[in-house]
């Protein structure tokens, strides 16, 4: 049977789908056996979930997008001067 | 909002590209209003400054106005927007502080002689709802990702937020896909670790209640 840092280091190939099925099947027998690694993966996943939710809310400031649409503007019709 | 492209929008901005290339100025303001945002974001991320990013924006913007003709089509033109930005995003920050000492190696998962976890790990994952885009674990997530080491950082803001592919991150980094796993794997487990001592605590204090 694997151990927990064996199980750990397959997670990544684990969550893509990348591993093939006799290293799956030995994962998940571990799952199995271990609920901390089945938490450990669980929250490994959601990780990934949370902060991508979080960071892909930024947003142009409409003030920010205004100015850089007169600068690309100016450009425009004066390349090179800034 | 990622830059995972289908395949008719690949398309679509290839022939703005050209066109613009040609002297369209029209397909130059399509470029530049498809990628605004996206550069304003990645660099927002990185430099965490609403004026860095805008400069950075402003940088980007103009530098593929002036630029174009060197692109030459061997990457994908994402991809080279990706380059540009993150290093107009890096001259902000190597002007500025100080990256943090922060060992990442500290926070990696610890085993016994045997292979086996040592620490309780908490599932968490179910009670993160109520508190998601809250201020406070806005605060501490960004917290956490501004505490990745640079390396790390990048490769996860570009995997796992902008939503690219490995090999696509490799192209754009520079680096070997298993590289890029590599860091993405660490930058999990950093940020799986800093967040757990957050939802753990929030979770034993819905407990108490
Ligand atoms: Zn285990």
């Amino acid at each position: 049977m694997i151990c927990c840092k064996e199980c750990l280091d397959l997670l990544y190939d684990y969550i893509e789908g990348s591993l093939d099925q006799e290293t799956t099947d030995s994962l998940e027998e571990h799952f199995q056996d271990c609920p901390p690694c089945i938490s450990f993966m669980k929250t490994y996943k959601s990780t990934t979930t949370i902060c991508r939710d979080t960071l892909n809310q930024v947003e142009v400031p409409d003030a920010v997008r205004e100015a850089l649409l007169k600068v690309l503007k100016e450009n425009k019709e004066h390349p090179g001067e800034n | 909002m990622s830059f995972t492209q289908p395949k008719e929008d690949k398309k679509l901005e290839e022939a703005l590209v050209r066109e613009f290339q040609g002297g369209n100025l029209e397909a130059y303001d399509k470029i530049a209003d498809i990628y605004q945002k996206k550069i304003y974001g990645l660099s927002f991320n990185l430099t965490r400054n609403q004026m860095d990013a805008q400069d950075v924006t402003q940088e980007v913007l103009l530098t593929l106005f002036r630029k174009i003709h060197t692109f030459q089509g061997k990457s994908a033109f994402s991809s080279w927007v990706y380059r540009i930005t993150l290093n107009a995003s890096y001259m902000k920050l190597r002007s500025k502080k100080k990256e943090p000492n922060v060992s990442i190696d500290e926070l990696m998962p610890s085993f016994n002689g045997a292979g086996f976890q040592q620490e309780k790990i908490q599932d968490w994952s179910e009670n993160t709802e109520s508190l998601l885009f809250t201020n406070e674990t806005r605060d501490v997530i960004n917290k956490a990702i501004d505490l990745l080491p640079e390396k790390e950082k990048v490769v996860f803001l570009l995997r796992d937020v902008e939503g690219l592919s490995t090999e696509k991150a490799g192209e754009i980094l520079d680096l070997t896909v298993p590289a890029v796993k590599s860091r993405l794997h660490r930058a999990r487990l950093f940020l799986r670790k800093k967040l757990s001592s957050y939802f753990e605590e929030f979770s034993s204090r819905k407990v108490e209640k």
